[in-house]
């Protein structure tokens, strides 16, 4: 079991090597001993790492945990395998809307190959035209943006044919 | 700034009509002089830390809740149902509306702030520089809209270089260009006019002199009312993002003492000639050559005040209210001193890495770092929703020491040790401006930000630092705890073996 | 508790020969294993590969709790049979940890024969069932089987321990209030079919995962109906239409994490409090155990100097030190759970008999687990002994050690011979778990006593018939019968045969039977009691 952790868009893998005499994890197959475990629940700790004991502020989220260390601010997101698997396989298959707006244009027409990153529809939202990418190689299956309409955030404007079975 | 209440307190009850951090803060004072305070709050804020610290709070209605504090009629009605002596209006909201403090005046209550009329004149941009350049304050010179265009040319050689000219009705950069010799300027004002013909159907012209790299200087105002005035020095708010600061200091940054009194000087003079009553902020443009430009006056408390408290040692909100209450000015501008240097930084609910577009969340976790010279001015509440509803300013983070250097290093620290998380914000950031080197050698001006945007973006973390982010984080998690702490003997001690 | 003096010279002549011998023995073991667990033919590991599956030890991997043990049993199960054919007799089989609970695991293998239960595949399974159903252990399938293979259908089908018997062993295990979880990762066909069936909870992996009786070429034969894997047996189908599984998975590894939070929401169930203090690591290195396990069968060593690297703190209580001192008995902690240890220096005489008897009752009425470390030649025989009742007192040690109520471990350090492999818990005797080091030998007999004692009866046989004797067929019949025995005799064979539950590496001693102690004490201690003993 590894925990997968998301900083920044990367996802980091996080994983118990031993337990005794010191807890020691590895963090994307970096080993560390970490020295004292703090009691649960939230606010401001320390925490021992490879014997370097450093202060920390952590507020948890239901997806993940929000960490201030080093004069800085770091928002985590865990990701589970469901999430993986729709990222994988439904979830990359559709262009969402990254905000409410209206939809300028639509490039592609059902039928059309695309490649990663090829713009399929730009939009409009807070005064900003926006574009939307293909988020991988693929045909187009379906369009539900209509030029000069509107959409709420994460309505899907396309979506991709899914990938042969192989 | 604690003191005994006074014996003789000037008012009995005062309304503060407003929210957030600058509400707490004169309810401090008012406390403090032993006058109660009373809190108004639309039903979304009935628990927010105003409002509870108020000694009675009124609720106010409106669509929205900013519909509500901008509601003058009603807030007036509920000053005087709960027999509230004076209104004072914090900043923002109904702080320089002349309407409110006339409609204040006219209910038989004290408006703590200047009368209805010096609020008009000055909100007005046009009359208020022409009050200014009347009273020997410079302003920026600018060529009058015109359409003659050898008269234009004629006038803005006058003025010097480099100039801006654009269209006198429109926006948006349409024929704007910035003219740095003589030999430009006749193609660039023939250019400016035709778009300005062309795209909003007046080919009236407009220059002013341009200013580069301009600082943004802004000096604290006393005034009696009765033409006498003081000022309690200057304050540089230069960086700014989206035309708003976000970091300020007193005093001023490099600025020579001559300059620096002509300027405090000038701001003096200028609310001694309106006869202004209670405190004022007179905004300066400083260019790089040293000359410096009335921007506009500003009628009211500033967010940034607690600068020149912190450096002067003054309780600026009690000097409002005993002014407001017809007191003279307690003390000569002679006895006014300042005592070291003192940085403000605007904790704002943004993302600086996304054009500082406003965040919203919830506030899960804060913890300030506590310390004599430092100031955190805020009305936050672990678990309070941060919402568009309201400016994105959260609080603000003061720091005071005996020099810059080390106001700087203090302002610093505290912000390392701000914890604040639930919604994003640009403590990081702000951090990161102070400890750029431009910041410390006081190369300061309003594009500062945008100047230094590769080198204030955030860095990735190191691979140290970023590993024990992620075993923090991990150990938050109730799951991964469970994983570590529940897995018996022998097989926790036998640990990862294969056979 | 005293430590025990280790009198083993590490610069020795012996010890090095010894630790040479036995290095190699554990490397050539080492070589097994791994050619059993990874070696596969490259089209079976491209198919895999192209159909998205991952190996099956890395489901088991993403499935156990991270930086807990495996115990893999019998990873050695069929080495010896059906030409190699069968690595592991086609299944993994082990205890491990899945969110905190302590659980049997056992996976098919989906890289032999897509899956296909060889004889001795379902004899592991049963083994496994078995040591659920004996240690209260709940069981984690992985399932991913084409179902028997039809060529053996006679060796694993009808009889009592056969085919019938896994499904027989989940239902009685459900019954005892055992949990169980099928995670479907690829297909469950003909009997096969009922491991989700017969499970408490099941998952199943969209696109790849099927249950069903009979697959499409099968229904094609039987119906002449077309239909596809997906709507015969399909994620979809299973879970929305039959309700033969429970959860539908998008991804191999989206079931092994609802398979981890399935396992979460069981309770724990009170365990069995064995006497336990802080473990503390034997004093002496368990690695120099090479040195000290002769490299010749027939050399004695002192079984003492084994327990010093096998034991906390290598403390030993000897109990009776200077009576029958051919049976080592005592007190000691391993992984700090107090056990009593019976160790053989020597061949089983009248007396060595009466102590491990009596010390086997002590351990019961002090609800201590007793651990047999066997190298054992047999019982004494001769006359004297005859006269002296050695078949009694032998009778007396194996009554006592049958009806232990307490659990019962292996571990044969050797030779296992003669009647000796009973009163030392031999297979047979239901200990809770059997290991091997790989330098055991076991049969009735050694095999030159054994081609001894035919050559013997030979002889005698040709001389019954007056005839002379032939000399040199009696030396054909001598290396015949040895060389048969050798083959028969060896750790390879025995545990190919599932006549225990693997080949360990004897530094893995203490380990193992700190996971296999744990897992024990999830099954309650059953009444107290003996059999007849015979004075």
């Amino acid at each position: 079991m590894v925990l997968k952790l998301d900083l920044d868009g990367t996802v980091h893998h996080v994983t118990i090597l031993a337990r005794r005499p010191h807890l020691v994890l590895s963090v994307d197959g970096r080993r560390h001993v970490v020295e004292c475990l703090d009691e649960a629940g939230d606010g401001s700790r320390r925490l021992t790492v490879d014997g370097e004991s450093i202060a920390f502020a952590r507020a948890g989220s239901a997806d993940g945990a929000i960490i201030r260390l080093g004069g800085r601010s770091f928002v985590l997101h865990r990701r589970d395998a469901a999430e993986e698997a729709s990222a994988a396989g439904g979830g990359a298959n559709v262009v969402r809307a990254p905000m409410p707006g209206t939809v300028v244009v639509v490039h592609k027409r059902i039928g059309d190959r695309v490649q990663r990153g090829e713009t399929v529809v730009t939009i409009e939202s807070m005064k900003l035209q926006m574009k939307l990418d293909a988020p991988r190689d693929g045909e187009i299956a379906e369009i539900t943006a209509r030029e000069g309409e509107g959409f709420d955030k994460d309505a899907v404007l396309a979506r991709l044919a899914a990938p042969a079975e192989g | 700034m604690m003191t005994a209440p006074d014996d003789n307190p000037p008012f009995r009850k005062v309304l503060i009509a407003n929210r957030g951090e600058i509400a707490c803060r004169v309810i401090r004072t008012l406390r403090e002089m032993g006058i109660a305070s009373v809190a108004i709050h639309h039903p979304v804020e009935a628990r927010a830390r105003h409002v509870r610290e108020a000694d009675e709070a009124v609720e106010i209605s409106g669509e929205t809740p900013v519909a509500a504090h901008l509601d003058i009629t009603q807030i007036v009605d509920a000053a005087r149902a709960v027999g509230a002596d004076a209104i004072h209006p914090g900043y923002g909201f109904l702080s320089e509306n002349a309407r409110f403090a006339r409609a204040v005046a006219e209910s038989g209550l004290t408006f703590i702030g200047p009368d209805a009329e010096t609020i008009a004149l000055m909100g007005d941009k046009i009359s208020a520089r022409q009050f200014a350049a009347d009273h020997g304050v410079p302003v920026a010179p600018s060529v009058m809209p015109t359409e003659d265009l050898a008269e234009f040319t004629r006038r803005a050689t006058q003025i010097g270089f480099p100039l801006l000219i654009k269209a006198a009705a429109g926006g948006g950069g349409k024929g704007m260009s910035i003219v740095r010799s003589a030999a430009e300027l006749e193609g660039a004002a023939r250019h400016a006019a035709s778009e300005a013909q062309r795209y909003f159907g007046d080919g009236r012209v407009y220059a002013e002199l341009f200013v580069e790299r301009p600082r943004h200087i802004e000096v604290q105002v006393f005034g009696d009312g009765k033409g006498g005035a003081i000022h309690l020095f200057e304050r540089e708010c230069s960086v700014q993002r989206r035309f708003q600061k976000i970091i300020e200091e007193a005093p001023a940054a490099n600025l020579p003492a001559g300059l620096r009194d002509e300027i405090c000087a000038s701001a003096a003079r200028l609310a001694a000639a309106a006869n202004y009553r209670n405190a004022g902020t007179v905004e300066y443009i400083l260019g790089a050559d040293g000359r410096f430009f009335f921007l506009e006056m500003n009628t009211r408390l500033q967010v940034e005040h607690p600068v020149t408290e912190m450096i002067t040692g003054l309780d600026l909100v009690r000097l409002q209210v005993e002014i407001a209450a017809g007191r003279d000015l307690p003390f000569t501008q002679d006895a006014v001193t300042a005592d070291g240097h003192a940085i403000e930084c605007r904790i704002c609910a943004e993302d600086p890495e996304r054009d500082f577009l406003p965040e919203t969340g919830t506030i899960l976790h804060l913890d300030a770092p506590q310390a004599a010279y430092l100031r955190f001015e805020n009305a936050l509440d672990r678990g309070q929703r941060v919402t568009a509803d309201f400016d994105p300013m959260l609080a603000k983070l003061v720091a005071h020491g005996p020099d810059r250097a080390s106001a700087t290093r203090r302002a610093i620290a505290a912000l390392h040790d701000l914890a604040l998380l639930g919604v994003k914000t640009n403590i990081d950031y702000l951090a990161r401006v102070l400890a750029h080197p431009s910041f410390a050698a006081g190369e300061l001006h309003t594009g500062f930000v945008a100047q230094h945007k590769v080198m204030l973006a955030a860095r990735e973390p190191d691979v140290a630092t970023r590993d024990m982010v992620l075993i923090a984080a991990a150990l938050g998690l109730r799951d991964f705890r469970d994983l570590i702490l529940g897995v018996p003997e022998p097989h926790a001690s036998i640990g990862p073996w294969r056979n | 508790m005293s430590r025990l003096q280790s009198s083993i010279n590490t610069a020795s002549a012996d010890f090095r020969r010894n630790e040479a011998h036995n290095r190699r023995l554990v490397a050539e073991f080492r070589a097994k294993q791994e050619a059993a667990r990874h070696s596969r033919p490259q089209r079976d590991l491209d198919r895999l590969a192209r159909q998205q599956k991952m190996p099956q030890r890395k489901r088991i991997e993403m499935l156990l709790d991270p930086g807990t043990p495996f115990l893999e049993l019998s990873s050695l199960a069929a080495n010896m049979a059906y030409g190699g054919e069968s690595p592991s007799a086609s299944s993994i089989v082990g205890i491990g940890m899945i969110s905190g609970r302590e659980v049997m695991i056992r996976a098919d293998d989906p890289s032999v024969k897509g899956g296909a239960w060889y004889p001795l595949t379902v004899k592991k399974i049963v083994r496994a069932l078995d040591i659920a159903m004996e240690n209260r252990l709940p069981v984690v399938h992985l399932c991913d089987s084409a179902g028997g293979f039809l060529q053996l259908q006679s060796e694993l089908f009808p009889d009592r321990y056969m085919g019938g018997r896994i499904f027989r062993n989940q239902s009685l295990l459900s019954k005892a209030g055992v949990k169980q979880l099928a995670l479907v990762f690829g297909h469950c066909t003909a009997g096969g079919a009922y491991i989700p069936g017969l499970s408490d909870y099941s998952v199943i992996v969209r696109g790849t995962g099927a249950v069903f009786l009979g697959g499409p070429p099968l229904v094609k034969a039987a119906t002449g109906e077309d239909v596809t894997v997906e709507e015969l047996g399909g994620a979809e189908m299973h879970t929305s239409v039959s309700g033969t599984c429970d959860y539908p998975a998008d991804s191999e590894e989206h079931a092994i994490e609802i398979g981890r939070e399935i396992v979460a929401q069981w309770g724990r169930l009170p365990r069995w409090e064995a006497q336990r203090e802080a473990p503390e690591e034997p004093f002496y290195d368990p690695a120099e155990i090479y040195g000290i396990v002769p490299d010749d069968i027939k050399k004695a060593f002192d079984m003492r100097e084994i327990i010093a690297r096998i034991v906390d703190g290598s403390r030993f209580h000897e109990y009776q030190p200077a009576y029958g001192t051919t049976l080592v008995c005592g007190f000691a902690n391993i992984w700090g759970y107090k056990v009593g240890i019976l160790a053989n220096n020597g061949v089983l005489f009248n007396d060595s008999s009466l102590k491990g008897a009596h010390f086997i009752e002590l351990c019961n009425q002090n609800d201590t687990p007793l651990v047999f470390l066997q190298n054992i030649t047999g019982y004494m025989v001769g006359r004297e002994y005859e006269r002296r009742g050695i078949t009694k007192d032998g009778a007396k040690m194996i009554m006592a050690q049958s009806c232990s109520r307490v659990p019962k471990f292996t571990v044969m350090c050797n030779g296992s011979f003669g009647a000796g492999n009973y009163g030392m818990c031999g297979r047979a005797f239901d200990g809770r778990f059997l290991f091997s080091w790989p330098n055991h030998q076991i049969g009735v007999m050694g095999g030159d006593q054994a081609a001894n004692t035919l050559a013997e009866v030979k002889a005698n046989q040709m001389k019954r018939n007056g005839g002379a004797v032939d000399q040199s067929e009696i030396e054909r019949l001598w290396e015949e019968t040895r060389k048969a025995y050798q083959e028969q005799l060896s750790a390879y064979y025995a545990t190919s045969e599932l006549w225990d539950d693997g080949i360990i590496d004897p530094v893995d001693t203490r380990n193992a039977l700190g996971v296999a102690i744990s897992a024990s004490l999830n099954a309650p201690l059953g009444p107290p009691g003996y059999g007849v003993f015979r004075f």
